[in-house]
């Protein structure tokens, strides 16, 4: 089953890469447009061997993991705060789940005339749209606690402090990680739009500047660039997710 | 763990309270001169700037452009999304095919593509109501697939061992049995539409919403830039308890 399934995804994508190829030679699509396989990774090569590439990568990511940092280490610590306090959980959840609900990237303008078109912006926006998630499900995380597991752990007399670290926080962790994942996305999105949008380097401003020079090739030479993080990032989370659970279990 | 329940009205009194302290405390700061109203604005300016775009129709305006391109959009891929994931729940050639390009979907930071949208389709709506479609259609998709996937072995066998066609199982068995999950995505759907729809108009329209964000935000107006950001988040807030109702309706349906 599992050849199968292999085959039948390698064979489809081989069908579109194939087509993508020959339509423009075929003279059904403008290549202009829609570039061709061969022509990405040629110009992929080329763009991988400049400088320039080095220094966009190396703004992106530093953007990316500053920012991701900043959301775990204060998107979890109050999450698990809130799950664990109800009069603060009441006060602080409204104004949350309204920036949760709201499409997050709207703040980007406002953060761009707040801190300015720098990096500085790009960490802000990462920071905002992954710690949302974060901080939500770290917050259910300590909520969804099996309470016998509590009420076990204070009839042998532990303390508050010991009850936290030993019960809450293990148990919760699954979630934390969950939350962690969701916010990735987010923040890889978050990298790229903010850079798209106003920015002096980086990939997301390639993309922009190729996009507005009908540079297709370059263009998409950086989209799947892009993906390709994006895609190996959120596997490796969810690879680390599938073993806590399994060791939870 | 959530011991000692709050009851009645108290949570909500909170979530008011933190509210009313949160726009409070941001007056105070602008008027006592602490910060710049150039950078963070004032609430009653924000206030008096809904009013004016509102009596002046601007609002209306740029919330119909919005909410035009959110509804073709969306319809397009809630169609799009749940026939292509009832035909990959149901086939699983259709599934296998599917799988790597719903995945490079679902990973892939997906605006990256609106230059090549603004060369297929030009500058304005048609980019815009391209990328809410793509934001939205794989998480639909995704949901649909799982909810038919997750379907239980046992209810099918049942069916089947009472004489059940194909057709009755899809309608009877299958197709109830998947709504909640159908119905999740298509409520996670709506959430990524509309980052589509903003994110969108952020760069390359010409109105709505988004693009009033942008517009005010590039002439430093920040007033008028928060007082369209306030309206999103409304328009956000209101979408995601309405779907949240619904969805729970479904729900209970199912037991």
């Amino acid at each position: 089953m599992l050849k199968n399934r292999v085959l039948v995804s390698t064979l489809s994508v081989i069908a579109f890469l194939a087509a993508w190829e020959i339509a423009p030679r075929a003279g059904l699509v403008d290549a202009l447009y829609t570039s061709q396989p061969s022509r990405v990774i040629v110009t992929g090569v080329e763009i991988i061997r400049t400088r320039e590439f080095l220094h966009d990568v190396y703004v992106s990511l530093s953007e990316f993991a500053i920012g991701f940092a900043l959301a775990i280490g204060i998107g979890v610590p109050l999450g698990l705060l809130l799950g664990r306090f109800a009069v603060l959980r009441h006060l602080l959840d409204p104004p949350i789940m309204a920036i949760y609900a709201t499409p997050h990237l709207a703040l980007l303008p406002i953060i761009i005339v707040w801190l300015g078109i720098g990096m500085a912006s790009k960490v802000a926006v990462v920071f905002v749209g992954a710690a949302i998630p974060i901080l939500v499900n770290s917050m259910a995380g300590v909520r969804g606690v099996e309470r016998s597991w509590l009420l076990a752990a204070r009839s042998f007399c532990a303390a508050e402090r010991q009850v936290f670290l030993k019960v809450i926080f293990p148990a919760s962790l699954p979630s934390v990680i969950l939350g962690i994942r969701l916010g990735l996305s987010r923040g890889v999105l978050g990298v790229v739009v903010g850079e798209m949008y106003q920015s002096q380097a980086g990939v997301g401003n390639k993309i922009m500047r190729y996009g507005s020079e009908f540079r297709t090739d370059h263009l998409l030479f950086y989209v799947f660039l892009v993906s390709l993080f994006g895609f190996t990032a959120a596997s490796s989370v969810r690879a680390l997710e599938e073993k806590l659970w399994t060791t939870a279990k | 763990m959530d011991n000692g329940k709050m009851k009645g009205t108290k949570p909500v009194l909170l979530g008011i309270a933190s509210f009313a302290a949160i726009l409070l405390v941001w007056e105070t700061m602008v008027r006592l001169g602490w910060v710049s109203p150039f950078f963070t604005s004032q609430p009653s300016a924000v206030a008096l700037s809904l009013s004016r775009a509102a009596r002046s129709g601007e609002l209306w305006h740029n919330f119909a452009v919005s909410l035009r391109e959110f509804a073709i959009g969306y319809g397009a891929s809630v169609v799009v999304g749940i026939l292509a994931g009832a035909l990959a729940g149901r086939f699983r050639i259709v599934e296998y095919a599917l799988d790597p390009f719903l995945w490079f979907l679902y990973s892939a930071p997906l605006i990256a593509f609106y230059p090549i949208f603004v060369l297929w389709f030009g500058l304005g709506a048609p980019t815009v109501i391209a990328i809410t479609f793509l934001f939205s259609v794989t998480q639909i998709a995704v949901n649909t697939l799982r909810g038919i996937q997750n379907v239980d072995r046992r209810l099918l066998r049942a069916a089947r061992s009472f004489g059940a066609t194909e057709r009755d199982l899809l309608w009877k068995v299958i197709l109830p049995a998947s709504v909640p999950m159908v119905v999740a995505g298509l409520r996670l759907g709506v959430g990524r539409a509309l980052m589509g729809v903003v994110v969108g108009e952020l760069f390359g329209a010409t109105a709505g919403l988004g693009h009033s964000i942008s517009y005010y935000g590039a002439l430093l107006k920040t007033t008028d830039m928060i007082a369209s950001l306030v309206v999103v988040i409304v328009v956000g807030v209101l979408c995601t308890q309405g779907l949240s109702a619904v969805e729970a309706r479904f729900d209970s349906w199912r037991t």
